[in-house]
């Protein structure tokens, strides 16, 4: 960056410094070209959608507030789910590393099983099956339920793959100093694994906000598909309503992926 | 005679069908520095990472400080015994294996603190001694990744001082680093040994055997070889594979 502002003051130039201007100028080229042709293609959507295809105006105006308000709902089940399914994918993970049969019997039983089984039926098992055995809960429950199972199963790789991360040195070092496998595990393997596992933990949570769409199936959560689907249907505006639904998805993403960014060049930063 | 501080016998160690260590027995007084050289995979580096149970060794015991553990043991009594034994011997690696995610200072009281419940103060007073004596204090506050293979050898060094061991055991120290750096972290242990510690010391350089150690192990193929003076050794070695060993170094040398 010194470079280039040294380059631009007019100072002579050395090649090195000419080389570097030109590469700057051509990645300068390249994203100003990406922008411009997403602003193309997202113009080209919006003209589609304000000529050809006719869309009710006032339908958006009265239903705006009534579907923004399940964006919150929609938060607020991906939070708690991507909780509960940290958790389960943590001691997962760590029942993979267990000696002892048993645990290392539950922790690969239950991977198998979710892995083995559509997400949309285990949604499914939760608010029909469980009713059948005089097991209810609240619908936000049994999505959170439903969810975290599902993505703490998937996630126990990226926990898995973290502590492998962690090299053989680290628990030779901690166990020679006196340590035993609990503190060298809380201690020095953890924390290391912890850094490794946060960005790929991210994209999970993003995935989540949008398979919690799935749980509107059932009619008790009521999150932003479940809202665009009922006002849609009643009024026979499915169209407005599911672009609505897509656009809060698709910014609640891009937001979501921006913080992500920001977090791992942090981490990124950080590595030592 | 001076009573032996590690006292190894009739140590056997297999890796599967692989008989790595062979019946070995040695005693080593307190206060000697003692080299263990010879080719790679004759057996010294999982010798010494027997005496604090990084290997399990299959038969034999090991002593250390007057704790005696039987090898190849299980159960809550003997998991005791290998605890008083790591408290006893501090390790340096090949790798250093320096925390990562802890700063210098913190790689350094870490283990004190969590381990011999020392009181915090008295943890990093002591950590800051032991940096300070190996150099390195002026780092306290960096992050390993910030620093030279000869900086995070020399705090290694400095983080199994801290835990106050009576042994100290060094699996090949200066073999990862960059030549012009061996010196700083040889100059570290030549002080210890000056100090009076007790040391085992798996190496490739013939140098510091010959000019620290008061006594030089060989092994070759799972065996002790031949075990005398250093000037002996260089003078006369017995075994036809001493020779060899000390054979190429010479012929390195010039």
């Amino acid at each position: 960056m010194n470079l280039f502002a040294k380059a631009e003051s007019g100072a002579p130039k050395t090649q090195a410094e000419l080389l570097f201007a030109a590469q700057q100028r051509k990645e300068r080229h390249f994203r100003a070209n990406v922008a411009l042709t997403w602003g193309i293609l997202l113009f080209l959507l919006v003209l589609l959608f304000s000529g050809p295809i006719n869309i009710d105006t006032t339908f958006i105006k009265n239903n705006m507030l009534f579907i923004a308000g399940g964006v919150g709902e929609t938060i607020r089940i991906s939070i708690l789910s991507i909780i509960l399914a940290t958790i389960l994918a943590l001691l997962a993970a760590l029942g993979r590393l267990s000696t002892f049969p048993p645990i290392y019997a539950l922790s690969t039983f239950y991977v198998s099983l979710i892995r083995g089984t559509p997400l949309y039926l285990q949604i499914m098992f939760f608010f029909l099956a469980l009713p059948q055995l005089d097991i209810r809960m609240p619908g936000l429950w049994a999505g959170v339920l439903a969810l975290g199972l599902n993505y703490g199963a998937y996630m126990s790789e990226i926990f898995r793959a973290g502590l492998a991360s962690v090299g053989k040195g680290q628990r030779e070092a901690a166990t020679a100093l006196g340590m035993t496998p609990g503190q060298t595990m809380k201690r020095v393997i953890l924390p290391q694994a912890m850094r490794f596992a946060i960005p790929p933990t991210g994209n999970e949570f993003i995935a989540m906000t949008k398979d919690s769409a799935l749980v509107s199936a059932t009619g008790f959560v009521h999150e932003l598909t479940w809202r665009a689907v009922k006002v849609g249907r009643a009024q026979f505006h499915n169209l407005e309503a599911l672009i609505m639904a897509a656009i809060f998805y698709w910014t609640m993403t891009i937001i979501l992926s921006y913080i992500q960014g920001v977090i791992e060049s942090r981490l990124a930063k950080g590595d030592r | 005679m001076t009573s032996s501080i590690v006292k190894i016998s009739k140590l056997d160690k297999y890796f599967g069908r692989l008989h790595v260590l062979k019946n070995i027995s040695l005693e080593v007084p307190e206060r000697q520095v003692v080299c263990l050289i010879g080719r790679s995979g004759s057996g010294k580096s999982t010798l010494l990472r027997c005496i604090n149970f990084l290997e399990e060794p299959s038969h034999g015991s090991i002593e250390v400080d007057g704790v005696r553990v039987e090898g190849g043991e299980k159960g809550s009594h003997h998991r005791q015994l290998v605890h008083d034994v790591r408290l006893k011997t501090g390790m340096v690696f090949q790798e250093f294996n320096l925390f990562p995610h802890m700063s210098v200072l913190e790689n350094v009281i870490e283990a004190p603190i969590i381990v011999k419940g020392m009181d915090r103060k008295k943890a990093i007073e002591l950590g800051e001694q032991n940096l300070d004596s190996v150099g390195m204090l002026f780092k306290r506050d960096e992050y390993p990744m910030r620093l030279s293979g000869g900086q995070k050898q020399r705090i290694a060094i400095a983080r199994a001082l801290t835990m106050e061991p009576r042994v100290m055991l060094f699996d090949e120290p200066t073999s990862a680093l960059d030549p012009e750096l061996i010196g700083e972290v040889l100059n570290v242990m030549k002080k210890l040994a000056k100090d009076g510690m007790t040391m085992l010391v798996v190496t490739h350089e013939m140098g510091f055997a010959r000019d620290v150690a008061d006594r030089v192990l060989v092994m070759a193929e799972g065996e002790l070889i031949e075990d005398s003076k250093p000037e002996d050794l260089f003078k006369d070695p017995k075994d036809p594979r001493t020779k060899a060993l000390i054979d190429r170094y010479r012929s390195g040398e010039n």
